[in-house]
């Protein structure tokens, strides 16, 4: 739990306590003159950043409980605004509280609205602890700590009046159901147990009176008076109290037993009546913050700083865990494959070992399986021109006026070009060497081979030729093996879209003419 | 928030844009290591069930090496396997175009290259070349292209498909003797293999 800085101011004085790992390790008190001044604004200079929480003991304070409307948000904050600067127009300490719901049927809120009414109380003190740049976090009346006190005390009672002798008199607070009523600081001191005992009666039947004025308890109720004996000195009074009280029932809570409650060093205890409240404020930040806005800016602004350093935290531990665990698995997979090698080192000596007793071979067992495979399927699927002659030749038997020229013959991925025979010479043809792998398999390439020749003998006779080229064709087309037979060339062109001339007196033998043609001839592939 | 606010808060905000930047950086970091590891533990493996694969699979990569040795010595001693034995394919052409009784053949073997149909064969770790031969010569007739490319498969100087072929008759004006009657314009590969380039050959 963060330090704290814990001072009790009154009329008398201020008592500061420093908080650290849940208790009061240092306790000094401060006279209200010039060297109390300056002793106070030497000790917080011990102190760098450490926040303030105060609690003011005085006489001018006041609280009114009110019901109003119910609201929310900024329309309730502004309603209690315009209550609070009606009620205390000279202070700046103060503060509402929301108690709950009204239990009427228009259920408005319950408020206890209460005020520091002498601000020049805290005047030096507060600007010491400002001007030292010390963020104060709040500033709270006495009774408001006091509440805190209910649990320490364990006191089961519905109407409970908790008495204590402070510096600046004696002081009642007045709980009803454990909820804050009244509270009432008295003046004056009495130094004989005797007058103490009548002193502190009589404040408590005053007291009494008063609650029955308010209307807040009659005098028939029982009542419980929890007297705080710090110093061990009210015995003969809580007796006189109870004696004199028929109807009242007094617990006196001493030194050991205050202690013992509150987890406090009894010399703390001794030290200062304001090292209870001190505690209990060090405990637990009371409801009803005095404090303006002005104030506590520096308290926000330390506890925005320390909201930044804790995320700062959070994210360096968040980002070491996860960079921790990546280290982890780093390390584990590390591990792993650390394992791994060593296991394949070992498979592969263990192989190493094998192959010693192989028969000495040039390469991996796989290469020369490959190598093998390879030559015999290279072998088997060599092709050469045999078969597309035979079909050839067996076709020219049927066709005798058909004499062939030239036989251009090729095995690849595109037919045989059908131009000139010199351009298809394969030293012209440059080899339009397939581009590696994107020519596909091995059943994409085929065979084809182009036929050229004349019908012979030819008088002229155009009809005739061209039947026995179709024919020839025919012939050819009809083999399973042949994909495509296509007649690139005819002796005489009968395109309609094109011209024709000649002489039909011109005798053929003499004047050279022949009838010429051209054939392509394409496989199947893989035939 | 206001300016003296933000002043305030200066150093705290450094403080956390550092934590931010160095906590992206060790996260990222560590983060990379553990992918490396973890693609390292992957290669490992990899070369571990390889390793097994290896060492289970050694007695048939024994009989493997038994079974295709001699067949893979005698491909050596062709050619086929290994560089290229040009001098082996002109004494071929030579002995072929005695054994078909052929009047002389022109040749022209151009430079190695890549086989482009090798993907077809899958040839794995070998590499697959190839030389072209442009072959130029006379036939009696045109039977004696087929002797002749039987002859030279015979002599055993390695591996060759023909590519394309162009036969043309040669004019003789009707005389019968013995002279050419053909002349043939072929195209050959002359195909080999060698070992330790094979994925260049795959992936061209």
């Amino acid at each position: 739990m963060a330090d704290k800085l814990l001072i009790g101011i009154s009329a008398q004085g201020a008592t500061v306590g420093y908080w650290r790992e849940r208790k009061i390790v240092e306790c000094r008190t401060f006279a209200s003159d010039e060297a109390g001044q300056a002793g106070f604004k030497e000790h917080l200079a011990q102190f760098p950043t450490v926040p303030v929480h105060i609690v003011v003991d005085a006489v001018e304070e006041d609280y009114r409980f009110e019901t109003l409307p119910h609201a929310i948000g900024s329309d309730r904050a502004e309603m209690v605004s315009r209550k609070l600067k009606q009620h205390y127009r000279n202070t700046p300490y103060l503060s509402a509280w929301l108690l709950g719901r009204d239990s009427g049927k228009r259920r408005d809120d319950r408020y206890l609205f209460s005020a520091l009414t002498n601000p020049e109380l805290l005047g030096d003190w507060l600007q010491a602890v400002i001007a030292r740049g010390l963020p104060v976090a709040g500033i709270h009346l006495m009774p408001m700590v006091t509440a805190g006190l209910l649990d320490k005390l364990a006191v089961k009672a519905t109407n409970l009046l908790v008495v204590a002798q402070h510096a600046g008199g004696l002081r009642l607070t007045f709980f009803r159901d454990h909820q804050f009523r009244l509270s009432r600081l008295t003046r004056g001191e009495s130094g004989k147990a005797e007058s103490n005992t009548r002193y502190f009666t009589d404040e408590i039947s005053n007291t009494r009176l008063y609650l029955h004025a308010l209307r807040t308890m009659t005098l028939d109720e029982p009542l419980t008076v929890a007297l705080i004996d710090r110093g061990d000195a009210l015995q003969e009074a809580a007796a006189g109290i109870a004696r004199d009280n028929p109807g009242l029932e007094c617990v006196r809570f001493g030194r050991r037993d205050l202690a013992d409650r509150l987890g406090l060093d009894e010399a703390l205890l001794e030290a200062s009546p304001y090292a209870i409240y001190l505690h209990l404020l060090g405990l637990k930040e009371p409801h009803s913050n005095l404090a303006p806005a002005s104030v506590t800016v520096g308290y926000k602004r330390y506890q925005a700083r320390r909201g930044v350093y804790a995320g700062c935290a959070a994210l360096a531990a968040a980002v070491a865990i996860w960079s921790g665990t990546n280290l982890y698995f780093a390390w584990m997979l590390r591990g792993d494959t650390e394992d791994a090698g060593r296991r394949t080192a070992q498979l592969s000596s263990e192989y190493l070992e094998v192959t010693r007793q192989f028969p000495r071979a040039p390469t991996t067992a796989e290469n020369l399986k490959k190598a093998v495979e390879i030559g015999q399927r290279l072998r088997e699927s060599t092709h050469s021109p045999q078969k597309m002659m035979a079909l050839v030749g067996r076709a020219l038997e049927a066709s005798p006026a058909i004499i062939v020229r030239e036989f251009g013959w090729k095995y690849g991925t595109t037919e045989i070009s059908t131009d000139g025979a010199r351009a298809r010479a394969p030293a012209t043809s440059a080899a339009p060497a397939p581009v590696a792998t994107s020519t596909g398999p091995a059943s994409s390439r085929k065979e084809s081979a182009l036929i050229e020749g004349e019908v012979r003998p030819f008088r002229g006779d155009y009809r005739s030729a061209i039947a026995a080229i179709n024919g020839f064709a025919g012939r050819l087309a009809a083999q399973p093996e042949v994909a495509e037979v296509q007649v690139v060339k005819l002796p005489l062109n009968v395109n309609p879209a094109l011209s024709l001339s000649g002489n039909t007196l011109d005798n053929p033998e003499q004047s050279g003419s022949t009838a010429d043609f051209k054939l392509l001839l394409v496989f199947k592939p893989g035939a | 928030m206001n300016q003296s606010d933000l002043q305030a808060l200066r150093t705290p905000l450094l403080v956390l844009l550092a934590v931010l930047v160095a906590g992206a950086l060790a996260i990222y970091f560590t983060a990379q290591l553990m992918t490396a590891a973890r693609q390292q533990l992957l290669q490992q493996q990899a070369q571990l069930k390889q390793a097994q694969v290896r060492l289970q699979k050694s007695g048939d990569e024994k009989d493997i090496i038994v079974r295709y040795l001699d067949r893979f010595r005698q491909l050596e001693s062709t050619g086929f396997i290994g560089e290229e034995q040009r001098i082996n394919w002109l004494d071929g052409l030579r002995l072929a175009n005695q054994q078909a009784d052929l009047f002389g053949v022109d040749y022209q073997i151009g430079g190695q290259k890549p086989y482009p149909f090798a993907a077809e064969f899958n040839p794995g770790q070998l590499a697959l070349n190839q030389s072209l031969m442009q072959l130029r010569f006379r036939l009696l007739h045109e039977g004696d292209l087929l002797r002749f490319f039987d002859a030279l498969a015979r002599q055993g100087g390695g591996i060759f498909t023909v590519d394309q072929c162009l036969l043309r008759r040669i004019d003789t004006r009707g005389v019968i003797r013995f002279q050419p009657n053909v002349s043939a314009d072929c195209e050959l590969s002359w195909i080999t293999a060698r070992i330790g380039a094979g994925p260049e050959q795959r992936k061209p």
